[in-house]
């Protein structure tokens, strides 16, 4: 089980592009319980797509620096982002292979008086939830979101590798829909359920236009909303209805909430404390709609 | 005329075990879901192994290579049979497609933000202000330069 004490890994967008994610999840872990401390010197994690694309020894390093800042200042690691969630998991993975780069990895990582990475858990804030759902989270529901069919979207590196991320199953997750059911929504299974947001697509057009596929597919299986884990993902669907809608006058008006901030409702926040009027698709009509 | 290279692969970075296309037995599993090969003509992860296997791979490690476009869905590392792990081929190409120079503006604008800064972006003034405004504790960036030193030369 989860322990009571986490240390933020706070990574960079939710901190430096969408803090509204980041006041709604220290709301929660305040309210639950669990104390969530901040520690100095973290980078970013880093970043798995386009980092990893331009050097993996790099991106292992500097993850791996991460990890060993949080083993020797903190402890177990708590993030909102499968970005950071995918690099911390899979680097604390790949310490424990025998390849000859990893092991010359390990060693600059301890030149600079951090241990060898790899002993401490890392959480996502998904994780959190399934482990902390009966014994502590449940009891602390005020809100219910009676009627409202939710879309959920796991964002691909909550779920895949498979075997190093172990959530849950790849393409058949169920572990938070069972969350959603117990908040008194629906959750609604859709066409290309656990696809891509696109977001890591180079080509705009084309990351756009996966993103416009899912979300036309959340619509027709009558979505009142979208909820992701992940920030990235969070922007190819919120920020991205606006551009869809500039390129291809396509309109979804689905509202896009972080899995923190649907929790921080449940919790009984002050909706108009948690700055959702930055978001770029209105949730206001949603929330005094379903929440009661 | 196009000359093979069957030593290429060995170039590939083994970290997360690329080394393994040597089991793709060509079967198109990964080609079914991948939203890059439902979008590009030119993007077929199983072509994009082959092409690795034999070593007719200067296309892909060129400039404006489509291997930029992979979503790292990860779903051709699910689906494979074999374990072969595309994805971690692509990377890994990707990789040495930097190394030559060959990677897009975007890439590497984002790695020099990381390196010089410690993040993929810096903290704007609305942003600081945003966060002041929903009462979120004061963020303390990481010193500049301090990855390049860890890095080494």
């Amino acid at each position: 089980m989860a322990q009571k004490e986490l240390t933020l890994f706070p990574g960079c967008m939710i901190p430096l592009r969408y803090p509204q994610i980041e006041k709604a999840a220290r709301f929660f872990f305040r309210t639950i319980g669990v104390e969530v401390s901040d520690i100095e010197g973290f980078t970013c994690c880093p970043e798995p797509w386009n980092v990893k694309g331009a050097g993996l020894t790099e991106w292992l390093t500097i993850a791996g620096r991460n990890l060993g800042i949080a083993q020797k200042h903190g402890g177990d690691l708590i993030t909102l982002c499968n970005g950071c969630y995918s690099t911390l998991k899979e680097a604390k993975h790949a310490f424990s292979s025998d390849e000859r780069t990893v092991e010359e990895v390990i060693k600059r990582i301890k030149s600079t008086d951090l241990p060898k990475p790899g002993d401490i858990r890392v959480l996502h804030f998904a994780d959190l939830l399934s482990e902390l759902w009966e014994p502590v989270i449940s009891q602390c529901v005020k809100k219910r979101l009676e009627g409202a069919n939710i879309a959920i979207h796991h964002g691909c590196h909550l779920l895949r590798p498979a075997d190093v991320m172990k959530f849950d199953d790849p393409f058949d997750p169920e572990v938070l829909e069972r969350i959603i059911e117990s908040l008194g929504a629906t959750p609604v299974r859709y066409r290309g359920y656990t696809d891509c947001c696109g977001r890591a697509i180079l080509h705009r057009d084309k990351s756009l236009d996966v993103a416009s596929a899912k979300l036309d597919s959340m619509k027709q299986a009558g979505a009142d909303c979208v909820v992701v884990p992940c920030p990235a993902c969070f922007e190819q669907f919120d920020l991205g209805q606006v551009e869809i809608k500039r390129k291809t006058k396509r309109v979804f008006d689905l509202p896009v909430l972080h899995f923190s901030q649907l929790l921080a409702l449940a919790l009984e926040a002050d909706p108009s404390s948690l700055g959702l009027d930055y978001h770029r698709v209105p949730v206001v009509d949603l929330v005094s709609k379903f929440l009661s | 005329m196009v000359r093979a290279n069957p030593d290429f692969a060995k170039q590939l970075n083994r970290i997360e075990k690329a080394g393994n296309l040597n089991y793709c037995y060509q079967c198109s599993a990964c080609v079914q879901e991948c939203p890059a090969a439902l979008r590009f003509s030119d993007f077929n992860p199983r072509e994009i192994v082959l092409c690795a296997l034999l070593g007719v791979a200067d296309e892909l490690i060129g400039e404006n290579s489509v291997i930029w476009q992979c979503a790292t869905c990860y779903n051709c590392y699910e689906r494979c049979p074999q374990k072969a792990r595309p994805v971690e081929v692509i990377t890994a190409l990707k990789n040495l497609a930097f190394e030559t120079g060959n990677a897009p503006e975007q890439i590497t604008a984002l790695r020099e933000s990381v390196l010089n800064h410690g993040t993929i972006t810096t903290l704007s003034d609305s942003m600081k202000k945003r966060r002041d405004e929903l009462g979120v504790p004061a963020i303390s960036l990481p010193e500049a330069g301090l990855l390049k030193k860890i890095l080494g030369g």
